[in-house]
């Protein structure tokens, strides 16, 4: 193309990436990622944790993944996997057998497992939610009241940090 | 380039909190499929359940009587499974409109001492019984009702988590164990179990 038509495409592409950046700036999205749905359940500070569920899309053509958290509710976030855990064994004194329950066998043994990472494949999402994948806010500063909203800034690997306002629901 | 320019202003704020889903993930313990499936056949008098309640005051299941009762094992720190589970209670009794009682014993009395069992039932404000004991009372009933449980490690700043079975059980006023039911049952399937174990 011709230098007039270059000079104009580049100024468009400036125009696009100015503009890029300054709908990074809105809480709830970036580059593709957008983050919705947000929300705590209440919990009592002396229990020293909190749960927060979202839902993450990835519009974009890359995959990301969230790696991190932090809020102001609480000392430090944590994710997690609530999960069924194989190889747990009861500890001395606990049974798995259904001899007291007469005729039914007890379900599995369930926990969470940290996670380093969740992945968003692009063109995908996926939802953090109860019995699955959660952030835990560990060691609240204080009571997460339903009514209440919490800021968490999630670290996204390829977007950065998005942050979001999560509502505290007793539910 | 406008196609591009309208990509980056499509790409804007997310709206409004979206609806919140509490479905549990397909690859959990499958749900029953129906009431029948949570049933203990032949019914029997419940596991005894002998422990100090929140206000430090023994507590004895047959004291119950009359009531619906659920009861369910877990611990004060969990963040996720077990406040879950208390809601998903809550839901199904004032669903189902019969004033069941609501009993959780704790699996982590090392943490879950009565004081703190009462500043989470407080928390809740409805009308939940704590209950915890020493390690080996614990135990004891969780044994009797086929509750397994494990500690893991700690972390830096002595934060634990527990593994634990996930089943709440569902006795009727007149003392019978009559329901088993897994995590992540639909609050339609617990409202049906409560209406046919009656008020």
């Amino acid at each position: 193309m011709n230098r007039f038509l270059k000079v104009r495409a580049l100024g468009a592409a400036v125009l696009v990436v100015v503009i890029a950046g300054s709908l990074a700036a809105c809480s709830g999205s970036t580059g593709g990622i957008q983050v919705t749905g947000a929300w705590a359940r209440n919990s009592a500070a002396v229990t020293g944790a909190g749960a927060a569920y979202l839902v993450v899309q990835n519009t974009g053509p890359t995959a990301d993944a969230l790696v991190g958290a932090s809020s102001p509710a609480s000392k430090t976030v944590e994710m997690h996997e609530t999960k069924i855990i194989e190889s747990a064994a009861p500890s001395a004194g606990a049974s798995m057998m259904p001899s007291a329950s007469g005729g039914m066998s007890s379900g599995p043994m369930m926990g969470m497992v940290p996670v380093s990472r969740i992945e968003v494949p692009a063109g995908g999402s996926v939802e953090l939610k109860p019995g699955s994948y959660h952030l835990m806010l560990l060691n609240l500063v204080a009571d997460l009241k339903a009514g209440d909203t919490i800021e968490i800034t999630l670290q996204f690997e390829k977007a950065g940090k998005i942050t979001v306002k999560a509502e505290v629901r007793a539910q | 380039m406008l196609s591009l320019l309208a990509a980056a202003l499509l790409t804007g704020c997310a709206g409004g909190p979206a609806a919140p889903s509490v479905q549990m993930v397909p690859n959990l313990t499958p749900a029953p499929m129906g009431v029948r499936d949570t049933v203990y056949n032949p019914l029997r008098p419940a596991p005894a359940l002998r422990l100090t309640d929140q206000d430090g005051r023994s507590f004895d299941l047959t004291a119950l009587r009359g009531s619906p009762v659920f009861v369910y094992f877990g611990y004060t720190h969990c963040p996720d499974i077990c406040p879950t589970t208390l809601a998903d209670i809550r839901a199904a009794i004032a669903r189902a409109a019969i004033p069941a009682k609501v009993v959780f014993v704790t699996i982590d009395p090392a943490r879950d001492t009565p004081a703190k069992m009462k500043q989470y039932v407080d928390f809740y404000a409805a009308g939940f019984i704590g209950l915890s004991g020493s390690d080996a009372d614990i135990a004891t009933a969780a044994k009797a009702w086929g509750v397994g449980y494990t500690r893991g490690p700690a972390d830096a700043n002595g934060n634990y988590a527990m593994t634990h079975t996930t089943e709440s059980y569902l006795v009727d006023s007149a003392g019978l164990l009559r329901n088993h039911i897994f995590f992540g049952a639909p609050t339609n399937l617990v409202v049906s179990i409560l209406q046919t174990a009656g008020g």
